[in-house]
């Protein structure tokens, strides 16, 4: 046990020294580019409210990006939660479903995004695409996890009294999986949003296209009213999110 | 007097277990009679209540419930289930749902698919239903969720649930397991009462000889998967009880004083 715990400690420690050693990593450039950070900082503030115009436009376009790439994903996750669920389906069918899935939580997003805006071409369809089709990785995963962990008796107790298969889905299994699946659901659209915030960046739509745009063109103090509203959105996203948590806690 | 349930040389393993659960059972249960079984625990009395519930295969032998023949090889054809109603042991409702919901769950088998899906009560469903939540004395908790009640209210919402399916044959898994002796002996009668109003066969397994020996007609007496003895109550051998929970340890008799 002892050794096996000096092992895990000299693994964790060769690879951070592996990392600083082969690295790149010249502090001193970090030292010299202190005058750089405060001129940028300086160049940002105060911020320039004339974007609010550019601010609501991308806030709004990055909410519905993150909407319907929500509901692309639950509707996605739905027939995939089942069909990845060991409560309703054979082994055969739910241990193909569930490595398809795990392939597509692989898949980095803004990866997904930059083939879809090269596929579809610029603007929010390409981020609606990329959201949904990230996100139903880990969202069918979590339904088909919610529903393997509910109580198996009042299933069987249905079976029993001649229920069918999609009666006792309804019956017995929704009930019970309902407020993991609202707080899961919940959970993932507060990601999505996050996301969405950058997927500008490539070209597939929302507030991170007003980002990429005033920092390449030097306009920081328009970037640094962006940024304020990206995080006061981040902000006010987690304060909801909390409160619905708790309420389905 | 046909057969509700008629067992012949019945034998079954569960999967895995060095030991069978039974062993060459024969019994053969008449229409309206209420039957209890009695033992020790695993003496195979749940495995013989779920068997006749349909929910076991594999075994060997000739099943046949309310005149329907089972295989071994598959379960009852699905139109016959309602026709067999089950108490389970620790209930089995859904706990986030009403206790009317729950109920009603009992007439989902009878319900034609579409409206089993929407949950969709008729009329005549309705009525079934108030009926057996009257019956057992829950009418005024139809509204309240099933995690906010006792264990004895969730037990009568377990026995609504089972009359709410109008079956033929009530089967009850050690019914009032967790119940103090007075709430045993209300529910015992509420279960036994509700199968003779509906002209109903009862048979309910319990540890509570003085019980079975109350709402039973007919006493069953298991014992490491065999049958040990199947006679009329009124013909009960003390001893033979006695010696059915021999060496099964201090719990597994509760009540057996009271025969003694």
């Amino acid at each position: 046990m002892r050794l096996g715990g000096f092992a895990a400690n000299a693994v964790i420690a060769g690879a951070i020294l592996w990392s600083l050693v082969t690295t790149d990593v010249e502090l001193s450039r970090l030292v010299s580019a202190g005058p750089r950070i405060a001129d940028f900082l300086g160049r940002m503030f105060p911020p320039d409210p004339t974007v609010m115009r550019e601010i609501v436009k991308g806030s709004a376009e990055t909410l519905r990006i993150a909407i319907l790439g929500s509901v692309g994903a639950v509707v996605l996750s739905v027939p995939l939660g089942i069909l990845a669920s060991e409560t309703m389906v054979a082994p055969a069918l739910f241990r193909p479903v569930r490595t398809l899935l795990a392939f597509v939580r692989a898949i980095p997003l803004i990866l997904v995004a930059m083939l879809m805006v090269g596929a579809v071409g610029l603007g929010p369809l390409p981020g609606i695409i990329a959201i949904a089709f990230h996100a139903t990785g880990m969202l069918a995963k979590f339904y088909a996890e919610a529903i393997d962990g509910v109580s198996r008796a009042p299933i069987a107790a249905l079976e029993s009294a001649g229920a069918g298969p999609l009666a006792r889905l309804r019956h017995a299994i929704w009930p019970q999986m309902a407020p993991v699946v609202a707080r899961d659901t919940i959970f993932r659209f507060e990601l999505n949003l996050r996301e969405s915030l950058i997927l500008g960046i490539v070209g597939a739509g929302g507030i991170g296209f007003y980002i990429q745009t005033y920092v390449r063109s030097f306009q920081y103090d328009k970037a640094a009213s962006v940024t304020i509203a990206v995080v006061v959105m981040v902000i006010a996203i987690e304060a909801v999110n909390v409160a619905l948590r708790r309420r389905f806690a | 007097m046909s057969a509700a349930a008629r067992i012949d040389d019945l034998s079954f393993a569960h999967p895995g277990a060095a030991l069978p659960a039974l062993e060459r059972v024969s019994l053969s249960i008449p229409s309206g009679e209420s039957v209890a079984l009695l033992g020790p625990s695993g003496a195979g009395k749940t495995t013989l209540l779920a068997l006749l519930d349909g929910r076991l295969q594999g075994w060997r032998g000739r099943v046949s419930v309310l005149g329907t023949a089972f295989y071994p090889d598959r379960a009852p054809p699905r139109p016959c289930r309602p026709d067999t109603g089950f108490v389970f042991q620790e209930f089995a409702l859904v706990e986030r749902s009403t206790v009317l919901r729950n109920v009603l769950n009992g007439r989902l088998g009878r319900m034609p698919p579409l409206r089993a899906l929407s949950g969709q009560a008729s009329a005549h469903d309705m009525t079934v239903v108030r009926a057996a939540l009257a019956d057992c004395g829950i009418a005024d908790l139809a509204e309240r969720r099933v995690d906010s009640l006792s264990g004895g209210q969730r037990q009568r919402v377990a026995i609504a649930r089972c009359l709410a399916q109008e079956p033929r044959l009530i089967l009850a898994d050690e019914p009032v397991s967790n119940l103090d002796p007075a709430r045993a002996g209300e529910i015992l009668s509420l279960l036994t009462g509700a199968a003779r109003m509906r002209g109903a066969t009862a048979l309910f397994s319990s540890h509570q000889p003085d019980l079975a020996r109350r709402f039973a007609q007919r006493i069953i007496g298991m014992r490491n998967g065999r049958i040990v003895f199947d006679v009329p109550t009124s013909e009960l051998d003390e001893d033979a009880t006695a010696d059915l929970y021999r060496d099964a340890g201090p719990m597994s008799g509760i009540g057996l004083r009271a025969v003694r």
